[in-house]
């Protein structure tokens, strides 16, 4: 595909619309900060890191017909990306403390205490959901938080629908000890 | 609630632990465990569900948007640049071989041009003009070998009046030239100072 020879490069630029990244790629932006945040935990870096991947490509639309999945490229693009920022953010464990505790502080509801217990226990949650291995951690963000069917999960990570499920379990389990015990 | 919604809502969550939910069945869950009059019996599992939920409300910032389309543009700048550059370069290529034609053509026509050129260009329309400057050319060439001549041949008469025996001189070349030496090399006296005016000479030389 990349071996086409054409005398003038630039005009295969020129024809190709960008109807695919209007139609297909801005619309899945929210989906795909809130992965990025999910595994930075960080709205500035996650929109930065978003904003580096639309703008990659956007500066290499002639490759976009050659990507089979645009939508499973892009999530299984920023999920690398994010991975990647996040071991060089190395200050990072130390502001999202902060900005949590700061948070608990500033609970708006009725019941000063009982928010303070679940936003202690959500606190819980995202830690253990951190804890879990990479496939189990995304696999159960895409499907509970984007709220997205076992076929899109497994074509957009191109793993198996059935390893969809297990992984889904096994995170759903886990979750499950983690309030039982909490509860006891 | 019910005893009727109870058994709904703990059918739905075994499922839900066992994945067998269909994702509108999560979102009642979601609705479920985030009701404000919650049973305390389902308290433990709210903090899951109200994760999510504050998971899903995320969202991007206002301003992304604008921020995005400003990136885009310094983008779409850096690229037109390269892109002037694309469209130059068969260009100059092209420019390059035509170069290297015309050059190549243009040296070609010279040198071809210079091999046509005869070595004699007849500039004379009359025949016995050019013998006549010819024989002039001629007879001036050949008084000035004339006199050379006459002039070589007088320095010859020089040397042999002086008497030179040049078979021993040869002989001695190799040797140290001595003034001694010298006396045995000339029959007659007055030759003696123009050969010792010749030797001194030599001898300078070879110090130099």
């Amino acid at each position: 595909m990349h071996t086409r020879v054409t005398f003038f490069p630039v005009n295969r630029h020129l024809i190709m619309n960008n109807e695919p990244f209007h139609q297909i790629i801005l619309p899945m932006k929210d989906r795909l900060f809130r992965l990025a945040y999910g595994i930075v935990r960080d709205r500035e870096e996650a929109e930065d890191i978003l904003q580096d991947l639309l703008l990659k490509l956007w500066s290499r639309k002639e490759e976009w017909h050659d990507i089979g999945n645009l939508e499973g490229y892009c999530f299984r693009a920023i999920k690398n990306m994010a991975l990647d920022r996040l071991s060089s953010m190395a200050v990072r464990k130390t502001d999202a403390i902060e900005r949590e505790q700061e948070d608990l502080y500033f609970v708006d509801n009725n019941s000063p205490h009982h928010a303070m217990v679940i936003k202690e226990q959500q606190l819980l949650i995202e830690r253990c959901i951190e804890e879990l291995p990479e496939n189990q951690q995304l696999t159960f963000r895409l499907r509970e938080v984007e709220g997205m069917s076992y076929r899109e999960i497994a074509d957009t990570l191109d793993i198996s629908e059935d390893l969809v499920k297990i992984s889904l379990f096994r995170a759903r389990k886990k979750m499950k000890e983690l309030l039982a015990g909490y509860d006891s | 609630m019910t005893a009727k919604e109870e058994i709904h809502i703990q059918d739905l969550l075994k499922r839900y632990w066992d994945c067998q939910t269909t994702l509108a069945e999560e979102q009642e869950l979601r609705d479920f465990f985030s009701s404000d009059h919650l049973p305390t019996s389902w308290q433990h599992y709210a903090p899951l569900f109200s994760y999510i939920r504050d998971e899903q409300s995320v969202a991007l910032s206002e301003d992304f948007d604008e921020r995005l389309k400003v990136a885009m543009e310094q983008e779409k700048k850096g690229n037109q640049k390269y892109i002037t550059i694309r469209i130059f370069t068969p260009l100059l290529r092209i420019a390059a071989s035509l170069l290297l034609i015309v050059g190549m053509g243009i040296s070609i026509f010279f040198i071809t041009r210079q091999n046509n050129k005869p070595w004699f260009v007849e500039t004379y329309d009359d025949p016995h003009a050019a013998i006549k400057d010819a024989t002039y050319a001629l007879q001036v060439l050949s008084h000035a070998l004339q006199t050379t001549e006459e002039a070589s041949l007088q320095t010859i008469r020089v040397i042999d009046d002086l008497n030179i025996n040049w078979t021993a001189l040869d002989s001695l070349m190799a040797e140290e030239i001595t003034a001694d030496s010298l006396a045995a090399l000339t029959q007659e006296e007055d030759s003696l100072d123009d050969i010792g005016e010749f030797i001194s000479d030599h001898k300078q030389h070879e110090e130099i």
